[in-house]
């Protein structure tokens, strides 16, 4: 028997259809219309990209409305205005700021920024709605794409994989699911899905050199005081949402391996610091998504622990292999996040209230945040105390590797080396003219006169004598004290350069770097 | 109760709304498998993409070195040595006598007791013109420089200019090792570098002899000043040995004038000795130029005048010559 169905609801006219998509399609002419910025207008790949990106959008938009335009249906929004969201967004934008007024190719980013969060939100309507799934509009893309950039962002010449990042943190959030507490919810956090998947692959193609990386992970300590102000902004991530156990306890626990690995080896686990900045800001920004770590407090503290060591061991794991240590910080997230439902199981095999509620006992209240918040704040002014965060540390002063490689202290000559790269190329003629040395001399790396000569002319381009002694003769490897000008550049402390530093007080911080000749200058200028 | 029957009632009426909604569309919304499937292919197409496009990056890069192929000689004259000149061992005068010299410079004075010097050499050679633009080019692309394809753009035959002193000792450094690799070099250089010597700048005293010969001229071509020989007060530089000079000191051109040579040798006062390593670093890092240029005046083109310039100067009037030298 044939039924025919009468559709009783007003019927949709092709117009009102169309006006549904008027934000997407406004956001999509917006895309196109800032590549002609002039930030981006002046690198045809970079404008290309930002055309690719809305024609992907408005190829999208088009495949649906031929669609709808046989059956007409309305394309809503529902609104979702979370403090999660706008919080995470402002503190990370703070950090931009901040960073940004002493690293200026921040600034110039922001065009770029602005472009990517036009492309999230259009992406995620389109995705939501492809699913049949009324948008949910609010501030959920902007901490997205502020985390994502915060750790890495593609050169202008391969920006357009930027797009497919951030086009796969979308499909992750929109399909990687699970059910957990019985809802279904995504399992990654959509930023570090994305970094860690593209942080893969640049390392397994070698195409680490096509991102802004490297140069992001070390200028964030240009920004003085960059602990503590990364200290201070993560207070209200941790006060609003109750993330200070995750936060703490994968600072504690870094820390503490850290001191322990110097306290063996004599030397710091990481080159200049006791925690990296950039892994700093990683455990307060990237691994604090509420939705994607456990949820009780024992929890939380176990994914902070196994953040630390993640990050602890993925350093090592990497510089064995010869790849760019600063992935570390990034590769660990993602399993973290497959965790997290074996940390809540482990967690809910607990039968002893006493360990359950070891960070939450009852006289606190509803304090308990609060509490951790002092715990993490006394933590980090002992650090602080200590010289661990923004003060002088071991790991910055050449000759305290100088004297650690003569010691053959662990890693110690790679490190010297490391070092001496990064001044190198900060344009310290010592540092060329000692890079040259090690590799004609052979004894702390292996012996290349090729490399050696090379680094020599850098050396003597930057007028350092030396450097063109060791070019007219080969086979010598002379050294000579830095020059005025090389303090200036390696006594920064992974800050600003010191240029405009007066001579006494350079050579007195140079003496406090056990520099031996600094310290006689710096004692004959004071007689 | 009634608030029960009424969520009831609105759970209905979504479901229904879906139904309905899934009526009105066409297509079937894409389920999750479809999704995990789209998004692993991005991934393994960029995967994929980033690792084409590095190795494609690399090629077009040797592409574009392999479009100026290396010349057999380097580039160097096809004459017997190849454009060098042999300078014979033994003593000539150095520095400027200001009774005879009248343009002479305070720091041509041999000592604050003697205003010249004897200066005691053994046999070297010479280029006979300065470096080119095509020889350093040939280098440059052998060495898959970046540079390559400006200086392969730049007039073949005119000197190169704008390169720092490491530059050129690189250059002198790389020709060393292709001429005592290079079946084809020509035996009496062969011989000279298996004996010790080697590709480099020429220090003051060997540019100085060969400028001014034995006999204590003034000038490359002789004692009185005149611009027949050499590109002098002109426009730009020219190309190299555009102005024959049979009367030269050893047949050499451009010795004076076009572009000044930088020589191996640090600014120290005289008199001149074969500087060691070790003391050069003593001495600010000054490197002495000699010769004049193109855009000189007489007087600083004589064969005596000592200029300076610091190591990482890249001038368009300075350039450089090459010697074998053992010293």
């Amino acid at each position: 028997m044939n039924t025919t169905e009468i559709d009783t609801r007003p019927a949709l006219r092709l117009s009102q259809v169309v006006g549904s998509f008027k934000l997407p399609m406004a956001l999509t002419l917006a895309i196109f219309l800032l590549s002609f910025a002039p930030r981006i207008a002046a690198n045809s790949t970079l404008m290309y990209s930002f055309w690719g990106a809305s024609a992907v959008l408005l190829l999208w938009q088009g495949f649906m409305l031929i669609h709808l335009a046989r059956r007409p249906a309305l394309k809503d929004f529902s609104r979702a205005i979370y403090a999660q969201h706008y919080v995470q967004a402002m503190v990370q934008f703070s950090v931009y700021l901040y960073w940004g007024y002493y690293w200026r190719p921040v600034y110039d980013h922001f065009w770029l920024l602005a472009g990517q969060v036009m492309f999230a939100y259009t992406f995620g309507m389109l995705l939501a709605w492809s699913r049949r799934r009324s948008y949910m509009l609010g501030f959920g893309p902007i901490p997205i794409i502020f985390s994502t950039n915060l750790f890495l962002w593609f050169h202008d010449d391969w920006f357009y994989m930027q797009f497919v990042m951030i086009a796969v943190g979308f499909l992750g959030k929109e399909f990687v699911r699970w059910k957990r507490d019985g809802r279904s919810v995504h399992i990654f956090n959509p930023s570090a899905f994305s970094l860690g998947f593209f942080s893969l692959i640049l390392i397994a193609t070698g195409t680490t050199d096509l991102t802004w990386a490297p140069e992001i992970s070390s200028t964030l300590t240009l920004a003085p005081g960059i602990y503590t102000y990364l200290f201070a902004v993560g207070l209200i991530v941790m006060y609003f949402f109750s993330i200070t156990l995750v936060s703490g306890a994968a600072a504690i626990t870094l820390f503490g391996f850290s001191a322990l690995y110097a306290a063996l080896a004599g030397v710091p686990y990481f080159l200049d610091s006791e925690i990296p900045a950039a892994v700093f800001l990683g455990l307060h920004l990237l691994i604090t998504d509420p939705s994607t770590s456990p949820r009780t407090p024992l929890g939380k503290t176990l994914f902070g622990v196994l953040y630390g060591i993640g990050v602890f061991a993925l350093y090592t794991i990497l510089g064995w292999l010869g790849e760019p240590t600063l992935y570390d910080k990034l590769l660990c997230v993602p399993l973290l996040n497959l965790s997290v439902i074996g940390i809540d199981r482990l967690v809910r095999r607990i039968k002893s209230d006493a360990v359950l509620n070891l960070w939450n006992p009852a006289w606190l209240g509803g304090r308990a945040n609060v509490a951790h918040m002092v715990v993490w704040i006394s933590v980090f002014g002992f650090m602080s105390l200590l010289g661990r965060t923004d003060a002088q540390h071991p790991g910055d002063s050449v000759p305290f590797w100088q004297q650690s490689c003569s010691a053959q202290l662990p890693n110690a000559c790679a490190r010297l080396v490391s070092v001496e790269s990064t001044y190198c190329g900060d344009n310290a003629a010592w540092a060329c003219n000692e890079l040259g040395a090690h590799y004609r001399e052979g004894l702390i790396v292996e012996r290349d006169a090729d490399l050696a000569y090379s680094y020599f002319a850098r050396a003597c381009e930057l007028k350092f004598q030396a450097g063109c002694a060791n070019l007219l003769q080969e086979q010598t490897a002379l050294r000579a004290e830095p020059l005025e000008l090389d303090l200036r550049l390696m006594l920064r402390q992974g800050g600003k350069n010191l240029i405009d530093t007066p001579a006494p007080e350079l050579y007195a911080r140079a003496c406090s770097h056990d520099w031996a000749f600094a310290c006689e200058r710096s004692a004959a200028a004071g007689e | 109760m009634a608030s029960g029957k009424k969520k009831r009632g609105q759970s209905d009426e979504v479901k229904t709304e879906d139904a309905v909604l899934a009526q009105n569309l066409d297509y079937q919304a894409p389920g999750r498998a479809v999704g995990i499937t789209a998004m692993l292919s991005l991934v393994a197409f960029t995967a994929v993409f980033m690792s084409y496009q590095s190795t494609q990056l690399e090629r077009d890069d040797r592409a574009d070195l392999a479009q100026s192929p290396v010349v057999e000689n380097f580039a160097l004259p096809a004459d017997p040595l190849w454009g060098f000149v042999a300078i014979p061992a033994g003593e000539f005068t150095m520095g400027s006598n200001p009774q005879r010299d009248r343009m002479a410079y305070e720091n041509e004075r041999w000592s604050a007791t003697q205003r010249q010097g004897r200066v005691e050499l053994p046999e070297y050679f010479i280029g006979r013109f300065e470096v080119t633009n095509a020889q350093f080019a040939n280098y440059l692309t052998d060495t898959d420089s970046p540079n390559a394809a400006l200086f392969a753009a730049l007039d073949p035959a005119l000197p190169v200019t704008s390169v720092s002193l490491p530059q050129m000792l690189s250059y002198a450094r790389w020709l060393d090792a292709q001429l005592r690799t290079s079946a084809a070099t020509p035996t009496v250089l062969r011989e000279a570098l298996e004996a010790g010597a080697k590709v480099t700048l020429p220090n003051e005293a060997e540019w100085e002899k060969a400028a001014r010969g034995t006999d204590g001229r003034l000038f490359p071509w002789g004692m009185q000043p005149s611009d027949a020989f050499a590109n002098i007060g002109g426009a730009a530089l020219l190309p190299v040995g555009s102005h024959s000079c049979e009367p030269c000191s050893y047949g050499l051109s451009d010795m004076a004038g076009n572009a000044w040579e930088l020589t191996r040798s640090a600014l120290v006062d005289y008199p001149f000795t074969p500087s060691s390593a070790e003391a050069l670093l003593d001495v600010d890092s000054l490197w002495v130029m000699r010769g004049g240029s193109y855009q000189d005046s007489i007087n600083n083109v004589r064969a005596a005048v000592r200029g300076a310039v610091d190591p990482s100067v890249r001038n368009p009037t300075i350039g450089f010559r090459l010697v074998i030298s053992s010293l």
